[in-house]
């Protein structure tokens, strides 16, 4: 079979195979919100401007299709710069996702810049983090569940479970208050805006930029000290280059909004 | 060795002939990039100039940061309205330039780009290069689209966040690049001369 056919004639079948839905965006109205980390010393709040947001992650099977079209960005030919070694790691090759990648598991080892290749090429853009923030502050029925103790620890378990568990289908989680699904209990997720996270607004007096970094001003400037989850998932992106790709880590696209 | 000696005595007329191939040359024939012009090799995968962003430079047009490629670079961000740390970054970048003679400084480019896309347009970036005496060349300072500003700083590892009064909280490094666009060194030393960087350059120019 390997033989006879051309990989693109293989890739082509597995892409019509694939039951992986095409990506949903749902809209997500404006709104003020308290981040968890605020903006500045006298700013607590911050507007989000009226987006769309992908209702789910970016799937292996829906991640296959960009790359064999976008032959770049295919496992192997991703430049260092833009993917570490690790990128598409779990696929068995350019144009097969193999045993150890599921066409509906969400699409890991993927950098920030491999994720925002497939968003602009998908019409839209990476979350920016408040748009992520403020779209996963909501449960089911509320747009900002954060103060309930039962919301954060039905999160917090899932940070519990070992992340060599493999990773479940994406769309298997309940559906928020938006329509969005998986922002918790999956997958961590690229934002634009990465590289924004945990810089203090006392970073700007000359030092170590590394030691600014990661000094934990962020953290103890947080609002809600408790929101474990926030936190962890800020302190993982601000750990991160954008050409790290890593087991748990994949993306979701948005659009519209002003990123 | 002697062949790359070659190139480079036959750079400067084919640079000119491809200065006048492109508008964008033909506009600024004072920022021609003199350098050898060895076919272009593919590029390595850890080179910045794999980005494909492109800079419009105070008073210039609008260039592929590739064009960048041939020399080493010297390149950091910062944004014209900063009046804590960016001083000191623009004095540290000069102070480079200044430790190498002249030959030395001619073949170098030192790369200028704002994080402030929004308010930092080319012709206020201009404003800023004569107020602090940045010419060009060897100097260039930049305006980038705002997607572009993100996927440059994230290549250099610079982390920046603008703060509720349009202030920006950044890290301030000075970043290196061989003539290929690869990142060499890099320093975080503005207050005073950094020799190492220096010599990293000049390293560089051999």
């Amino acid at each position: 079979m390997r033989g006879r056919y051309p990989g693109f004639v293989l890739a082509a079948l597995a892409g019509a195979a694939l039951a992986a839905p095409a990506a949903e965006r749902v809209p997500v109205p404006a709104g003020d919100f308290a981040p968890v980390v605020a903006p500045g010393n006298d700013v607590k709040t911050v507007h989000v401007a009226a987006f769309e947001l992908d209702r789910r992650p970016v799937s292996n099977g829906e991640f296959l299709r960009f790359a064999t079209a976008h032959p770049s960005w295919r496992k192997g030919a991703a430049p260092a710069l833009l993917a570490d070694g690790q990128y598409l790691a779990h696929w068995a090759g350019a144009a097969e996702l193999g045993a150890g990648a599921e066409p509906e598991q969400p699409v890991t080892h993927v950098s920030w810049f491999a994720a925002r290749a497939y968003c602009a090429a998908a019409g839209g853009r990476l979350p920016t983090w408040y748009e992520w923030e403020y779209a996963a502050a909501a449960d089911e029925t509320r747009a900002d569940a954060r103060r309930d103790p039962a919301f954060r620890e039905r999160i917090l378990a899932w940070y519990a479970v070992p992340s060599s568990r493999r990773l479940p289908p994406v769309g298997k989680t309940p559906t928020n208050f938006y329509g969005v699904q998986d922002l918790h209990g999956v997958i961590w997720e690229w934002v634009e805006d990465f590289g924004s996270l945990m810089i203090s607004g006392d970073s700007r007096t000359q030092g170590d930029p590394d030691k600014l970094q990661y000094c934990g001003a962020g953290a103890l400037a947080a609002d809600i000290r408790d929101d474990y989850p926030i936190l962890m998932r800020m302190a993982l992106l601000s750990s991160l280059e954008a050409n790290f790709t890593t087991t748990n880590l994949g993306f979701r696209c948005a659009s519209g909004g002003s990123p | 060795m002697s062949v790359a000696r070659r190139l480079r005595l036959t750079a400067a007329p084919l640079a000119a002939l491809l200065a006048l191939a492109t508008a964008a040359g033909a506009a600024e024939p004072a920022q021609v990039h003199v350098h050898e012009t060895e076919a272009p090799a593919a590029l390595p995968g850890g080179s910045l100039y794999q980005l494909g962003v492109t800079l419009e430079p105070a008073g210039g047009a609008r260039v592929p940061l590739e064009s960048l490629r041939g020399g080493p670079v010297v390149v950091t961000m910062f944004y014209s309205s900063c009046t804590t740390v960016c001083p000191m970054l623009t004095l540290a970048m000069q102070r480079v330039a200044a430790a190498l003679d002249e030959g030395e400084r001619a073949r170098v480019r030192f790369v200028m780009v704002s994080l402030d896309a929004a308010r930092d347009t080319p012709a206020r970036l201009e404003g800023f290069a004569a107020d602090h005496h940045l010419q060009r060349p060897p100097f260039i300072v930049a305006h980038a689209a705002a997607a572009d500003v993100r996927a440059i700083a994230a290549a250099l590892g610079i982390r920046y966040r603008q703060l509720p009064d349009l202030s920006f909280s950044h890290s301030s490094i000075i970043t290196l690049l061989d003539r290929d666009g690869v990142p060499v060194t890099r320093t975080a030393v503005l207050a005073a001369d950094d020799p190492g960087f220096v010599a990293s350059v000049r390293a560089q120019l051999r």
